[in-house]
Formats: C-alpha cells, sequence, structure tokens
C-alpha cells in the first residue's frame, strides 16, 4: 500500500512532478505545438496535487530534503494552491478560447502556481525568497497579458509596483533574521536559540517589516488598491489571485511565528486588521459591480485571517485562508449567473416577527457559549464563538423560522445541523492536520479579543443606525467614503474597451 | 462661433423649459432603450435615426465618437480572402460611384486612382519623406478649401483635443459611478438616498459630499438648484451653447455613454414618474462638466493644424496610388491641385469600406440567387397529405433544423415569427414575475398566467422556497458583519465539491443538478388561464375573450400560411436555449419573446387551436380544420438541437401515428443537425466525435464562452413559400418566413410580415452588424473580463459603459478572426411586382429603411425572376 511506500519518496516524486509541469507548460508556449496539447497539460497539472493529496493523508513525518522542508502544512498548502491552480486552467480550456495569448495564460498560471507551492515547502530564505518573488512576478504579468489594453497595462503596472515593495522588504526583514541569527534555514533560523540573539528592537523592527510585507498582498488598507484595479484581470486569473494569492500574508506570518508572537507587532496588526475589516465589508455593503463587492470581502476575509494571527490562532488563520480560497474561487468562477431570471418571483419575503428574533438570539447564544465550553482556554476561542453564535443566530431565522410550511421548517433545520456537522468535520480534520505543525505557546491577553468584539458590535449598532437614518448627512458621508475607497482609479478607466477595434487589424 | 455672437444668440433666443425638452427628446434618438440583461431584446442601435442615410450616420459618429460603423480592413480583407467579395461587384460599385460623382480630371485618371486606392495596391513602396509632406501641405493650405463639417464635440473632448488633458474620461468615470449606484436593482445592500426622487434629485443631494472631488468643485455643486430643467439651462447658459446648437451637443453627451443614457431612456418608457429621467441624466453630466473645465474656460480656438494634417494624407494617398510624387504638385495648376485634392477627399476612407460592404452584400445577394434558382426547377412535390406539420419560429437556426426533419419523412415545415402573433405577457406556476413575451416593438395586451390547484400549489410553492431560503440564508450571513467572516469557513467545502464537479465532470453535473432540483420541486401540471378574468384597471386583463381566440387564432394560422389541408397533427414549436455560466443566456433564447423560450406561446397557441369553439367559428370563415387533427406544442433547444415536447393532449389515432413517427426520426433529426453544427464552434481540437455528447457539454461546462453560436452569420430574410428554398441548404443564415402571396390578394399578411417579423429580424441582423464593426462601442467587449453590475447588465473591467450589444465572442471565432459576416439584412419576397410595389407605398417607414441603407430588398416574381431594389 502507499504508506507503506519509502516516505522521502513523496518530496522527491513531488519535485519531479512539479519540474515536469512546468517543462510542460513551456513546450506549449512553442506555436508549433497544437492546441489539443493543452488537454495534456491540464491532466498533467492534476499530478502534483494529487501527490501532496496522498502524503498528505500518509506521510506525517516532517522531513527536510535539501533545501526544502516537509511537514503537514506545507503538504496541505502545496496541494490546496495547486488544486486552485489545477481548476482554474481546466476553466481557462475553454473560457480562454480564441484569446490571442491563449499560450501564455497557461505558462504563466503554472509558473504562479508552482511557484508559489514552492515557496510553502521551502526551508532555505534565499529559495523561499525566489519563489515567492517568481509567484509575484507571474501573478503581475497574468494581470497585465492583455497588454493591447491600456488599462490592463495600468493594473499591472499598480500591482508589480506595489508587490515590488512587498518582496523588497521581506528580502529585508530576511536578510536581518540571516544576519543576525547566522543562518539562512528557516528552520534553524526561527528556533528559540536562535532568536534570542536578537534583540528586542531588533525583534520589533522586523515584525514591523513582516508586518508591512504582508499586508500588502493581502490587500489591507491602505494598500488595498491593487485588489480594487486588478477586477480587468480575466475571471479565472481573479479567482486565482482571490483563492491561491493573496492569504499568503497568513501563512508567512504563520512560518514566522516563533518570532512573532507576544510582540507589539501583533497589536498594530489587530488594529490595522481591524480597520480593514470594516472597510473591506463596507466596500462589499455599497457597491453595486458584482466583482468588486466579492474584492471588498476578499479585502474582508484577509483582514480577518490576519486578526487570527494577530491572536496567535495561526491554525485558524491557515484553515480560514484554505477554506476561503474554496469559497472565492468558486464564485469568481460563476460570477456569470449572477444574473438570475426570475428566480426571486418564488420567494416570498416573510417578516421579522418578535418571537422570531427572540427565538433566533436565544438559540444563537446558545450556540456560541456552546462552541466557547468546547474550548474556553485560548483567547480567540471567544472571538470564534462569538461570531459563530451570531451566524447560527442568522441562520436560523432564515432557514427555519422563514420556511413554509411544516416541510419548509423541517427541511430548513436539517440544512442548519447538516452545514453545522461539516463545519466541525472538516474544522476537526483541518485542525488534526495542522495542530503539529503549527504550535503556539503564548496566548495574548484575553482583553485583545474583547475589544476586537466591540468593534464588531460597534459596527454593526452604526452600520443599523446609518441604515435607519439613510437621509441623514452622516449616512451620506460615510457611504460616499466607502463608494471611494472601493472605486478604481481613473488611469484603470476606460469607458469602452478601445482595444477591441483596432485587434482585427493584426490579420493584414 | 465667437463669444459675444454666441451671447446675442442667447439672449434673442430666451429659451424656455418647454423646449429644453423638446430638444432632450429630439437628442435622445441617437440612442437606443437598452433594458436589463434579463430580458436581453435584440436592438438597432440606430432605430431613431433611420431618416438619414447609413452613410450620414456613420460619418456623423465617426466624427462626434470615433466609431466605425462599416466594416474595417481586416473584416473586409479575410472576406476577400474566402472568396466572399467579388470583384466584379466592387468594380461595378466603384463605377456607380464614379457615375454620381463629377470631377474636374480626366476619367482614366479618376479611375485609374480609385481602384488603386480600393484594391490597396501601393505603387510605391518606398516610406514618404514626412518633412517634405508637411511642406508642400503648408504650400496648398490655402488654395484647398474643405467644407467644414457640422460637427460638434463636447467641451471635454475639445479640450482634450487642445491640450490632452482627460477630462471626459473623468467626466464618464463619475457618470458611471452616479448611474450604476442609482440604477442598481438589488445588488448593493446599503443603496443610494434619495433614489425615488429622481437622479438629478438624489445625485445633487450626495455630490456635496463626495471625497472623489476636490472642495472647490464640491462648493461649486452645493449651490445647485433643484429642479433638474433650470440646472440643465443654467449650465448649457454657463457654457455658452448656442440655441442652436443645443440639440447636437446633448447629442454628443449622450454618445459619450451611450449604454448608461440607453438605460435611462429605457427606464423613461417604462414609468411616468420617471419620464424626465435623460433630461435628469443630461442635467447631471453637463452641470458636472461645467463644474470641472470653469476653470480652463474660455477654451482656445484649434488651430489650422488640423486641416494641415487632412492635407498631408491627401498628398500621401496620392503619391501612394496616383503614382504621383510629392514635387509634382507644384506642377499642377492650381485648378487641378484642387481637383485631385477635392478627389481624395472625397473618395476617403468611408466611401471606400462603403463600396467594399456593398460589393460583399452584391456578392451575397448574387450567390443566394444561384443557390435558390439552381434548385427551382427541381419538381418540388409535397406529399399531399403530410403526416404532420410543424411550425418553427424564423430564427435562423430552424433552417437546418427544418431541413433535416423535412428529409426524415413525410413532414412538412412553416415558417412564423416565435410568438406566434400573441401579444401576451406570461407567468410561470407560482412566480409573481411576469414576461412580456413578443417583440420590444410592440405591448403586451394580455397576460397569461400558469395555474394549478390550491392543493398542488402550495406544496410546490414550499418547495421552490426551501431551495430558495438557502441562497437567501448565503446571502445574508454574507452580507452581516461577523457572520460574513465566518461564511466562507461553513460553504468553502461545499462550495469546492461543486467547483470540482463542474469542471471535471460538466456535463453529467449539469445534468445531475436540474435533474435533483426538478425531482425536488415537482412542478405540478399547470393549465394556462385562457379565458378572460376580470383584473383590476391598471392591470392586464387575463386571458381571451372568445372573439379574441378567434382572431389570435386565424392571424396566427394566416400568417404561416397554414389554412387548408391539416395534418393530424400540427406542431407548434417555440426555442429556446440552455447554456450554463452565462449571463447572456438570453440573448441565445428567442428574440421575437423578449429575450425568453417561445414554449410558452406555442403551448398557449397550441391549446387555442384545439379549443372546439374556436374551430367552430373558424369554419365559418372558410378555415375547416378536420376533426382528427391535432395540436401539440414543443420546443426546440437550439444548443442541443432536440425536440421536446411542451403539451401533447389526448391523441386521435391518426395523430398518434404521426406522433410515433416523430419520435421514431427525431434522434436521427438531431444527430444530422448537430453534426453540422457542431463543427462550426471552435473547439482545441481532438474534440469528440460523439455530437450529441459534445453538444451537451457545450450547455453544460460553466466555462464555456460560445455554448452555440445563436444567430451569427444571419444575413437574409426570406418571404416566401417553403418550396422556393425547400432543397437549398442556406447554412443557417436565413430567417425563412412562409408567404403564400397567391392567398394574399389585397395584401395585409405581407404588410404584416414586414411590420413585424421582418422588422424583429432587422433589429437582430443590425445588432450583429453593430457588435461586429464596432465591438467596442456597439457590443459587449470580451467575456472573460465583463463583471456584471447593479444587476441589470455587464460593464468591462474596472468601469465602462453599461453594455449593450453582443459580446466579442459572440461574433468572433477567435481574437483574430471574425465569425459574424456584418451585412445589412436582404429581405427577399416571392410575389409579384406590384405586391411589393403596394407594400412599399403603404408603408413608408420600409420604404426609408430601404432607401437609407438600413435593410435591403429583393423579390422573385411569379416567374422567377429574381430583382433587386437596393
Amino acid at each position: 500500500m502507499l504508506n507503506v511506500l519509502n516516505v522521502d519518496l513523496y518530496p522527491s516524486l513531488f519535485l519531479i512532478m512539479l519540474a515536469i509541469s512546468l517543462l510542460i507548460s513551456v513546450i506549449f508556449l512553442h506555436p508549433k505545438v497544437p492546441l489539443s496539447f493543452v488537454r495534456i497539460h491540464v491532466g498533467f497539472m492534476a499530478i502534483p496535487p494529487l501527490v501532496a493529496l496522498v502524503a498528505l493523508i500518509f506521510h506525517h513525518e516532517r522531513i527536510m530534503v535539501g533545501p526544502w522542508y516537509f511537514s503537514s502544512l506545507s503538504w496541505l498548502l502545496a496541494f490546496f494552491v495547486l488544486t486552485i491552480g489545477c481548476i482554474v486552467q481546466r476553466f481557462c480550456v475553454r473560457y480562454l478560447q480564441g484569446d490571442s495569448a491563449y499560450r501564455k495564460y497557461f505558462a504563466l498560471l503554472t509558473v504562479t502556481t508552482t511557484a508559489a507551492s514552492a515557496t510553502w515547502v521551502s526551508n532555505d530564505f534565499r529559495l523561499l525568497l525566489a519563489c515567492w518573488g517568481a509567484t509575484l512576478l507571474g501573478l503581475t504579468l497574468l494581470i497585465g497579458l492583455k497588454r493591447e489594453w491600456v488599462v490592463a497595462r495600468n493594473a499591472a503596472k499598480i500591482c508589480g509596483r506595489l508587490f515590488a515593495i512587498s518582496w523588497g522588504v521581506l528580502l529585508f526583514a530576511i536578510v536581518w533574521i540571516a544576519q543576525a541569527t547566522n543562518h539562512w534555514q528557516l528552520s534553524d533560523a526561527l528556533t528559540p536559540t536562535s532568536l534570542a540573539q536578537l534583540d528586542s528592537w531588533e525583534k520589533t523592527c522586523i515584525n514591523l517589516l513582516l508586518i508591512v510585507a504582508v499586508v500588502i498582498p493581502a490587500a489591507q488598507w491602505p494598500s488595498h488598491r491593487w485588489l480594487l484595479d486588478s477586477v480587468v484581470a480575466p475571471t479565472p486569473i481573479s479567482a486565482v489571485m482571490h483563492a491561491g494569492i493573496v492569504n499568503a500574508g497568513g501563512i508567512i506570518l504563520t512560518l514566522f511565528a516563533p518570532l512573532f508572537q507576544g510582540s507589539m507587532a501583533q497589536m498594530i496588526l489587530l488594529i490595522f486588521s481591524s480597520i480593514s475589516v470594516l472597510i473591506g465589508t463596507g466596500i462589499m455593503l455599497v457597491q453595486v459591480d458584482y466583482k468588486r463587492q466579492l474584492v471588498g470581502s476578499t479585502i474582508a476575509q484577509m483582514s480577518f485571517m490576519l486578526i487570527q494571527c494577530a491572536l496567535g490562532a495561526y491554525s485558524a488563520a491557515i484553515m480560514h485562508a484554505v477554506l476561503h480560497g474554496m469559497f472565492k474561487a468558486t464564485l469568481f468562477l460563476q460570477s456569470g449567473s449572477v444574473i438570475h431570471r426570475h428566480e426571486s418571483g418564488f420567494y416570498t419575503k416573510i417578516s421579522l416577527s418578535f418571537s422570531t428574533i427572540v427565538t433566533g438570539s436565544i438559540v444563537g447564544v446558545l450556540a456560541g457559549i456552546g462552541f466557547w465550553l468546547s474550548s474556553p482556554g485560548e483567547t480567540y476561542q471567544l472571538v470564534s464563538a462569538f461570531i459563530v453564535g451570531w451566524s447560527v443566530s442568522i441562520a436560523w431565522v432564515q432557514l427555519v423560522a422563514f420556511g413554509l410550511g411544516k416541510m419548509g421548517h423541517v427541511v430548513g433545520f436539517g440544512v442548519l445541523v447538516v452545514g453545522a456537522i461539516v463545519y466541525f468535520f472538516i474544522h476537526h480534520l483541518l485542525y488534526g492536520v495542522l495542530h503539529e505543525t503549527v504550535q503556539v505557546n503564548m496566548q495574548p491577553p484575553v482583553l485583545a479579543a474583547i475589544v476586537l468584539i466591540l468593534i464588531l458590535l460597534g459596527a454593526f449598532l452604526i452600520g443599523a443606525w446609518l441604515t435607519h437614518n439613510r437621509l441623514s448627512k452622516y449616512y451620506a458621508i460615510v457611504y460616499l467614503w466607502l463608494v471611494r475607497l472601493g472605486e478604481p482609479k481613473e488611469n484603470v478607466i476606460e469607458s469602452h474597451p478601445y482595444y477591441l477595434q483596432s485587434q482585427g487589424g493584426k490579420v493584414r | 462661433m465667437t463669444t459675444t455672437l454666441v451671447k446675442e444668440i442667447n439672449i434673442e433666443k430666451r429659451f424656455n423649459s418647454v423646449n429644453l425638452n423638446e430638444l432632450v427628446e429630439t437628442a435622445s434618438k441617437v440612442i437606443v432603450p437598452l433594458g436589463p440583461l434579463t430580458k436581453f431584446a435584440a436592438r438597432h442601435p440606430w432605430a431613431g435615426i433611420e431618416q438619414q442615410s447609413f452613410e450620414q450616420v456613420a460619418r456623423k459618429l465617426k466624427s462626434t465618437s470615433n466609431v466605425e460603423i462599416y466594416p474595417d480592413d481586416s473584416i473586409l480583407q479575410s472576406a476577400w480572402n474566402r472568396g466572399e467579395i467579388g470583384q466584379e461587384f466592387l468594380e461595378m460599385k466603384l463605377q456607380q460611384w464614379l457615375d454620381s460623382q463629377s470631377f474636374e480630371l480626366p476619367s482614366e485618371v479618376v479611375t485609374q486612382f480609385c481602384q488603386a486606392t480600393l484594391m490597396q495596391e501601393k505603387k510605391s513602396i518606398k516610406q514618404l519623406p514626412k518633412t517634405e509632406i508637411k511642406g508642400m501641405a503648408r504650400e496648398l493650405v490655402n488654395d484647398f478649401h474643405i467644407p467644414t463639417k457640422q460637427v460638434l464635440q463636447t467641451y471635454s473632448q475639445r479640450l482634450q483635443r487642445i491640450n490632452g488633458e482627460n477630462l471626459t474620461e473623468v467626466l464618464n468615470g463619475q457618470l458611471i459611478k452616479w448611474c450604476k449606484l442609482f440604477l442598481d436593482e438589488a445588488q448593493a445592500v446599503w443603496a443610494m438616498p434619495n433614489r425615488d426622487k429622481g437622479f438629478y434629485y438624489a445625485w445633487k443631494e450626495m455630490a456635496k459630499y463626495d471625497p472623489a472631488m476636490n472642495h472647490l468643485i464640491r462648493r461649486e455643486l452645493s449651490h445647485l438648484p433643484n429642479d433638474a430643467t433650470q440646472a440643465l439651462m443654467d449650465a448649457l447658459l454657463g457654457l455658452e451653447i448656442s440655441y442652436l446648437e443645443i440639440e447636437s451637443y446633448l447629442e454628443a453627451h449622450l454618445l459619450a455613454l451611450p449604454g448608461w443614457a440607453g438605460t435611462m431612456l429605457w427606464r423613461s418608457q417604462q414609468s411616468t414618474e420617471q419620464k424626465n429621467i435623460v433630461m435628469e441624466y443630461l442635467a447631471v453630466r453637463i452641470c458636472l462638466e461645467y463644474a470641472l473645465i470653469k476653470p480652463h474656460l474660455p477654451l482656445p480656438q484649434p488651430k489650422q493644424e488640423e486641416k494641415i494634417e487632412l492635407l498631408e494624407s491627401l498628398i500621401a494617398s496620392w503619391a501612394h496610388w496616383g503614382d504621383m510624387p510629392i514635387k509634382e504638385w507644384l506642377e499642377l495648376s492650381p485648378k487641378e491641385a484642387k481637383a485631385r485634392l477635392a478627389l481624395a477627399y472625397r473618395f476617403d476612407q468611408t466611401v471606400q469600406h462603403r463600396l467594399w460592404l456593398e460589393a460583399w452584400e452584391q456578392t451575397f445577394e448574387d450567390q443566394l440567387q444561384n443557390i435558390i434558382s439552381s434548385t427551382r426547377n427541381r419538381v418540388v412535390e409535397f406529399p399531399k397529405s403530410a403526416l404532420a406539420q410543424f411550425a418553427f419560429c424564423i430564427d435562423v437556426r430552424s433552417e437546418p433544423f427544418r431541413r433535416q426533419l423535412e428529409d426524415a419523412g413525410p413532414f412538412e415545415t412553416f415558417g412564423t415569427a416565435g410568438f406566434f402573433g400573441l401579444p401576451i405577457e406570461t407567468s410561470e406556476l407560482g412566480s409573481k414575475h411576469s414576461h412580456p413575451s413578443l417583440p420590444v416593438l410592440f405591448k403586451p395586451q394580455i397576460k397569461v398566467k400558469e395555474w394549478s390547484s390550491e392543493n398542488d400549489l402550495k406544496p410546490y410553492k414550499q418547495r421552490h422556497q426551501t431551495v430558495g431560503s438557502i441562497s437567501y440564508a448565503f446571502k445574508r450571513l454574507k452580507y452581516n458583519l461577523p457572520s460574513s467572516l465566518l461564511l466562507p469557513e461553513i460553504s468553502g467545502p461545499w462550495l469546492i465539491l461543486q467547483t470540482m464537479a463542474r469542471s471535471f465532470v460538466p456535463r453529467s453535473t449539469g445534468d445531475v443538478y436540474r435533474k435533483i432540483r426538478g425531482k425536488w420541486l415537482r412542478k405540478p401540471q399547470a393549465q394556462l388561464s385562457l379565458d378572460r378574468a376580470q383584473a383590476s384597471e391598471s392591470e392586464l386583463p387575463i386571458g381571451f375573450t372568445l372573439e379574441e381566440k378567434v382572431h389570435y387564432v386565424r392571424q396566427a394560422l394566416k400568417m404561416m400560411s397554414l389554412t387548408e389541408n391539416f395534418s393530424p397533427l400540427v406542431v407548434i414549436c417555440g426555442h429556446g436555449s440552455h447554456s450554463t455560466n452565462n449571463p447572456y443566456a438570453s440573448a441565445l433564447d428567442c428574440g421575437a419573446c423578449g429575450g425568453a423560450s417561445s414554449g410558452f406561446n406555442a403551448r398557449v397557441l397550441a391549446t387555442l387551436c384545439n379549443l372546439p369553439v374556436v374551430r367552430k367559428l373558424l369554419e365559418l370563415e372558410g378555415i375547416i380544420i378536420p376533426k382528427e387533427t391535432v395540436f401539440v406544442a414543443a420546443e426546440h433547444i437550439t444548443t442541443l438541437d432536440e425536440l421536446q415536447w411542451l403539451y401533447v393532449p389526448k391523441l386521435t389515432a391518426k395523430a398518434k401515428e404521426a406522433f410515433e413517427a416523430i419520435q421514431k426520426v427525431l434522434p436521427k433529426v438531431s444527430e444530422q443537425a448537430n453534426a453540422e453544427r457542431i463543427p462550426k464552434l471552435p473547439g482545441v481540437g481532438a474534440c469528440s466525435h460523439n455530437h450529441k455528447n459534445e453538444a451537451k457539454r457545450l450547455g453544460n461546462d460553466w466555462s464555456e464562452v460560445r455554448p452555440e453560436w445563436g444567430l451569427a452569420r444571419n444575413a437574409t430574410f426570406i418571404i416566401g413559400n417553403r418550396a422556393l428554398t425547400q432543397y437549398c441548404n442556406l447554412d443557417a443564415r436565413a430567417f425563412l418566413h412562409n408567404y403564400d402571396w397567391k392567398k394574399d390578394p389585397n395584401g395585409p399578411i405581407l404588410a404584416n410580415i414586414i411590420s413585424g417579423p421582418a422588422t424583429v429580424a432587422q433589429w437582430i441582423n443590425l445588432q450583429y452588424y453593430a457588435s461586429t464593426v464596432a465591438p467596442h462601442y456597439y457590443g459587449s467587449g470580451n467575456k472573460t473580463t465583463q463583471t456584471v453590475t447593479a444587476g441589470i447588465g455587464v460593464m468591462q473591467g474596472n468601469a465602462s459603459d453599461l453594455l449593450s450589444g453582443l459580446p466579442w465572442q459572440s461574433v468572433m471565432q477567435s481574437d483574430e478572426e471574425a465569425y459574424h459576416a456584418p451585412l445589412r439584412l436582404l429581405v427577399v419576397i416571392e410575389a409579384p411586382r406590384k405586391y411589393v410595389l403596394r407594400m412599399l407605398d403603404q408603408n413608408p417607414a420600409f420604404l426609408q429603411k430601404i432607401q437609407n441603407g438600413w435593410i435591403r430588398l429583393a423579390s422573385i416574381d411569379q416567374e422567377g425572376n429574381w430583382e433587386s431594389w437596393s
């Protein structure tokens, strides 16, 4: 059986497969290779994630192979990124049919996702930087691949500039660590003994640098511009970007957790990310473009991931990153289905009665308390319990209370229960994978969690007040600021896609 | 025009609000209403300006909006390469043009120059020295008088031309933002306030707080009057637009974003409360322009540079095509130089493209004539009594299917407009929505609802509610702050399952999903509300009165010229399309039914035809439907080329026999129709040879951008007996409408076909035409970079005009190659000459379309003589 195989086999097999898939994508670039070769290419793209999956299931030991480091965490991340890459490439086979840069899309997508997965199995700092740099470069090129379109070029420039800053800052932080600890291996540099060589001011500075490096790819305010402007990219490119790349911040912080934990920087990150949660959600609420709503949502979700990191819940952050990736990839890929014909015509809206509010609240509070009691020691659990309770309350009202007829209530309740069971099952599964690799030694003060909950509650209340006073000046100001924060810049808008006008000219 | 003069005119002609409204109304003829994408209706973008000729409109659009509406060189070149443009026709068209012009030059010089220009045969390959041309242009500039064009551009456009400052895009960006926020239908949770008080007021209340504008402009905007008309007038006065120029000034502004402006126009036609919304739109736009441009006023006058540039191009074209070195100009007499410049000026790109297009159209007409006449002598013998008769929509996709069906057995087919002449609004069982199921040209007059007993309906509604409540719960969780953070963790695993399935087994996933949904919903057998029921004053009456039933049945049968020799089984076929994840799904449905399947209309008509009381009354008028004849309804699924039964009542013995015969041949018909159609769709090589599976995949694959070709390549509308085209392979390019002139002595049927179905077809044709020749302006751009906005339409990339026509992928084979051939619709009428003359006489609007080049006409008389009327 698979688990009897020599454990060293998986890493080598995995790396070989990655190399082959890169090679195949380069072959496909050649104009003489027939277009039907794309099927072979995409078929092969499924192999590396499968290897990672098998390794994730059967190969629990941590192992170092040259500059690479394989653990459950890195297998999980590699599997996730490559799976998203594979799905997106399969989507592109038909979706981009006829595009003049057809072959380049596949090559660049392969480079981007392969590099991203290689980043998370790197142990050597230099390799990690190189792979991460390649990922960012690949993404920038993908955004600007429609070169004939001026707004795509401009958006790629904006992204490239911000990515370069982020990468440069990361480079600086890493060189600093390596110089101070005399280790270029992640596993050596981040041991308590190595870290002891750093002064506390050095630690603080490096942590601040790390924060700058991670908030840019996570599109946090005030560096959220690039994600908004990159809506010009074709849908599958947005899917891979929102699913597989933006969450790098959470992963980097998880890798550097031994350094990052217990520092003041955590609190700074918490504050900045809380602002971004509010801005991202606000953009989602006021925007009317579907893709732009999704961008707002991604900003908020990534802020939440960083908040989880700031609260020391690294496993939760990784889980959130992975599940959000699945969620957002799907929403982007099916963004053509948003216009539904007559679907709402069948839905009977039921007004919220007092008793529904009361039962909904009670169910929510009970669920929240129950959730908290399952693991009361952790700071983050408090936040988690608050959100779970809140969500259960809404789900109860929508699914159970608003059902029509007996059957409606029963089915709604069934959906709620099944949803909860699957949620817990998945969490249990992922936690099992992650708890060994991601270690948390220090819990941040409970006060941080309480402050966060108060911020969320406060935002909710302010939002509720504003929506009830739509005609007030304050609503207008808040509304317009959120619109402004979510709108693209002038140089990435074109009232008509003029490049199409002259594109046919190539024939002659 | 000098400022003082403008002021004088202003004082002289104090315009008041009444005629400003009129001016807005006249100006808005340059755009067409744009409804939401769910009701995708084929609209022809120049419907309001058909009183101008095609060439006039082309020139106007080129100068105001830089939009070219003749096919460009590359499209023409590839048509030429495929042999679709005959050289003899090109020469003929050139000769016709030359005959209509006069130049003070020897005719062989003129002909030689024009021919070389038209064929783009470069005489000298070497690069022309730029400085030399410029010098020569300066020499000649004072001799040559260029007729000044009456073109009005907006101030922001003018400013951009003068100093490159891109105020137009800033202004457009602002308008896009305000329009989408205002027009939003249910996408945003926090909506723009004051929307019920009109666009202008809502904007005015917000603009003063808008952080996107600097404080000077905000201050400027905070003093605007409450009334939109007043504000528009003030801004026009401020910009010093003279009374005579207002209309074209408003036109230029409407043409800047024709999609958003068109949506406003559509809104203005929907309710009386918003009837002034186009004026409000213009008020917002021009007030904002005024505020932005104020610091730049007065604008400097454009210099002579443009004239020199024009002259340079004229000199260059003589050097290229006339084999005339630049120095030679000095040796010419001023008179000849002038004549030569005038020739190059008049024989410009627009004329050249026009001649090319006309030659292409002429070639097509010639080929069509050959195809039809080649089969004409064949003895067309209809089985005296066909086993079954089918009425199909005129849609071009019906043609190949009909051909295969006729080949497969003793079946007769008819073509008629897919709404079957029923002016109805339809409403599905349990749904609160209703759909106007008729061409956008007409207004619905009767509502037909599906109904069933309360015992069936209630559980059905509950089942629907359960399905809906899951997606509503998803939305609620998504738009609520703390819960939105948890939603990905709850729904992620489910969504990825769906994504995996849709990605790797697209065909079965779609099927399984549809089956499960159908099984769960178990839609009960629904009846149609055909009998008139009282409705409230404001609503449409539900159902038909007896007279109406008879009227519509008679009209439908007469239109399809099926009034005798009824088969035991008559199948009324609507058509619809199945595609996944496609915002343009409704563009593939029936264009005559407002972008929905015409199955509903088919059911209504078939049911009406089976009513004994209707048949009895028809008998009195000579339309005798035999007792054994049964009408059934079916839907032609164009993505799959399958017929699906929608309504099959109890069949008589003979009808049953026919029904079984059809069932037997249908699989083969589908197979052959698919075999003809599927290879035309681009694939990435080595696609499965099982066309049926491929067709299914195309409909179910969520990543498919071309689920079918729709009506691409449509080119002609043939009105005549089926015998005329029976054995012709028309390659899915023809709308076919049955017509027997012998049964129409007074001409009302022909008049009806021309004013209804032919107009629908013309609109569809010009929409495809426009989306191909100006894909960025009249098309809706690349599907891969679209974003759905405000729940009503799509934009490109980050933000753009609300795009109207068809996407790039619907008319293009690939980025490099067009699929649709942009030809103006050729209407062919099989009738004696005097019938055509009478029709033209009675329908001046149609005559105007022909004279101005918006449609083309040919006829075939009783002897089979072909006559071109264009």
